[in-house]
């Protein structure tokens, strides 16, 4: 216990720097802790003079001045070593860390700025390259545009030179169509066709109407005084029964004659029956065609006809008779 | 000389807010363990130690193999505020590493991590902007944002946040997620949020605005929207704002708006011309790179050919010019030997 520092200086081990590893000592403390309620005991009695405040640079300023404990400067050289040692490696790794970090940061922006100019003048030229091509697609429009134009003008010339030509032709033969049509009428000639004619018709019709109503006419008259004539032979047959003038008997011969085939007409007489046949019907045709005037005529024929029918049986009987 | 012993004290505990770690190989499952503590300090304290940790991409893989990953979810629910500052900080650094973005995309943390856009402590918030930030940085991180359909609400919170610190975060989370995909932006007005940001006093946002609008313009729809809004006219009057990096984002936000024939118009009445002139002769190369373009892209107009026409010995002079790296001088030679050829064009 008391000898520890002689103990502990003659057993020294090599110089302990900060690079040497720690050892297990051997244990040259005492066993049991001292108590700490004795501060004023020896001073040998801390192991490590370190702590010792009465040791001052390795000197105690103690009565005794034997020599000192320890040289101070000496020994503060390993410990300071180590101490500097610890500080400069931590130090450096920061520095190192802050420089690299600088560094990198240098050559990026170097590179940075290289690429910017580069990738300036690419999109530069992407630019100038895009606005070449819509100058263009521009130009190019405009082109196709203009030869557009000119085909559709062309067209339309083609079209109304060909719709000229044709329509050329096409006059003249509406023209001639139309006339053949008859849509171009000479109007004298249409007045002429539309009244004239007509009119002409028309009186050539009343004239014949007059020649056929005075033959009817005629006929009345002859039929009349052949009736008289008939009766006043009758008359002269009651008184004498004489034949009587020549020229009549052909005359009422052919009229009796006449009245039978037309009382009897399934009787056929012969060519001149036929004729007035013929001539009655156009009498009826023209009776049924005229107006009350020639109805009037119609009653009084028929009255003659029915006499004469009269007359011509009394005459078929005096003949039968005769 | 000192002899290493163990004092029978407890050794002194010269961080108290962080728990100590265990040695080695064992510190994350214990750590581990005590995230799923009951008692808040506990947890606090773990939180701070991992902290610390996550520094290192290797113990990032072991937290994840081990299934911390799922232990921070929850973590996010927490009541305490200190406890959710913390867990964002944690991921935020995890953030940083590739390893880290990784577990983001396996862990579906993203999602967790969207429910705390409103969160009240504004450090919290700050954590989240960063740890978002971090992650658009690889093109699948700004994808996985956009699939999960962030892009609304964080215009939303560019519009509300105060601070400006915050701003630029989202501006930046913005401008790497639009250079990704822009049609869900586009739908969410993000054209006249940056229109707004454009003419803001810290010249950070303009420039990060002015970034984003680049960005956004480079879609054929994000052009049309830009034209729609006016937004050119602002463009041009950035042009001549007296901080480079600003009127280099401007002219490449102008040179990509003006590819369609209503930007090169609205840019020609707005003048833009004799500004991006000048910014031929600026510094940074990028500004000259952006302004010759966009030149270019004025000179297909035939107002533009006609002013640009007697400019066109400045562009041959920059055919010749050289630069230490030569890709870049390539690249300028050659979008100074197409300006001349578009300028000099006849039908």
């Amino acid at each position: 216990m008391t000898s520890a520092l002689t103990d502990g200086t003659s057993r020294a081990p090599s110089t302990y720097t900060y690079t040497s590893r720690p050892r297990a000592l051997p244990c040259q403390r005492s066993r049991y802790r001292d108590s700490l309620t004795q501060p004023d005991e020896e001073p040998m009695r801390y192991g490590n003079i370190m702590y010792d405040r009465r040791v001052i640079r390795g000197n105690t300023y103690a009565l005794q001045t034997g020599p000192l404990l320890f040289d101070f400067d000496l020994e503060v050289k390993p410990v300071l070593e180590v101490l500097v040692g610890k500080i400069i490696e931590q130090s450096l790794l920061e520095v190192m860390e802050e420089e690299e970090l600088a560094n990198l940061r240098a050559s990026q922006r170097e590179y940075e700025e290289l690429r910017n100019s580069e990738r300036a003048e690419v999109q530069r030229l992407e630019e100038q390259e895009r606005r070449h091509r819509e100058e263009k697609e521009r130009r190019k429009k405009q082109q196709w545009e203009i030869v557009h134009k000119h085909n559709e003008t062309s067209q339309k010339i083609a079209a109304r030179a060909f719709a000229q030509r044709y329509l050329a032709d096409l006059l003249p033969s509406v023209f001639s169509s139309l006339r053949d049509s008859g849509y171009f009428y000479d109007p004298i000639e249409r007045d002429i066709e539309i009244g004239f004619l007509p009119w002409l018709m028309n009186e050539v019709e009343k004239t014949m109407e007059y020649s056929m109503v005075g033959r009817t006419v005629l006929d009345m008259l002859i039929r009349e005084v052949v009736e008289k004539r008939l009766y006043m032979y009758e008359h002269k047959e009651e008184t004498h029964r004489s034949p009587e003038p020549e020229d009549e008997p052909g005359g009422p011969g052919a009229v009796t004659e006449s009245w039978e085939a037309s009382e009897f007409p399934e009787q056929s007489m012969s060519q001149t029956q036929g004729l007035l046949l013929d001539g009655d019907y156009v009498q009826r045709t023209t009776y049924d065609r005229r107006s009350s005037q020639e109805r009037k005529f119609m009653e009084e024929t028929e009255l003659l006809e029915q006499d004469e029918e009269s007359a011509m049986r009394r005459s078929i009987e005096e003949e039968e008779l005769s | 000389m000192a002899h290493s012993q163990n004092s029978m004290e407890f050794p002194v505990n010269i961080n108290t807010t962080q728990i100590t770690t265990a040695y080695g190989h064992r510190a994350l499952p214990k750590l581990k363990e005590e995230l799923q503590s009951e008692d808040l300090q506990t947890r606090q304290k773990a939180l701070m130690a991992l902290c610390d940790l996550m520094h290192d991409p290797e113990c990032i893989y072991k937290a994840m193999s081990i299934g911390c990953m799922e232990n921070l979810k929850v973590l996010l629910k927490d009541g305490n505020s200190m406890v959710r500052i913390k867990t964002t900080e944690v991921l935020y650094i995890t953030a940083s590493h590739s390893v880290g973005r990784y577990a983001f995309l396996q862990h579906d943390i993203v999602l967790a991590l969207s429910f705390l856009l409103n969160d009240l402590s504004p450090v919290c918030r700050g954590n989240l902007y960063k740890a978002y930030m971090q992650l658009v940085q690889v093109p699948r991180g700004a994808q996985e944002i956009i699939s999960k359909g962030l892009i609304s609400p964080l215009v939303w919170k560019l519009q509300v946040e105060r601070e400006e610190e915050f701003q630029e975060l989202i501006l930046d989370t913005l401008v790497l997620c639009l250079r990704e995909d822009a049609t869900e932006a586009l739908g969410s007005n993000v054209v006249l949020v940056l229109k707004q940001k454009l003419l803001s006093v810290n010249e950070n946002i303009r420039s990060k605005a002015a970034h984003a609008l680049l960005n956004v313009s480079i879609s054929r729809e994000g052009k049309k929207q830009v034209c729609k809004f006016d937004v050119i006219p602002i463009l041009v009057h950035l042009l001549k704002d007296p901080v480079e990096h600003v009127k280099s984002n401007a002219a490449g936000a102008l040179m990509f708006a003006t590819v369609i024939t209503e930007g090169k118009y609205a840019a020609l009445e707005a003048q833009a011309i004799s500004p991006l002139l000048e910014l031929l002769h600026s510094p940074m190369t990028v500004a000259r790179l952006n302004a010759t373009k966009a030149l270019t892209m004025l000179a297909e107009a035939p107002e533009g050919r006609k002013v640009l026409q007697v400019h066109v010995p400045t562009f041959r002079v920059m055919e010749v010019e050289s630069h230490e790296k030569p890709q870049v001088a390539e690249a300028l030679q050659r979008a100074a030997r197409i300006a001349v050829s578009v300028i000099e064009f006849k039908p």
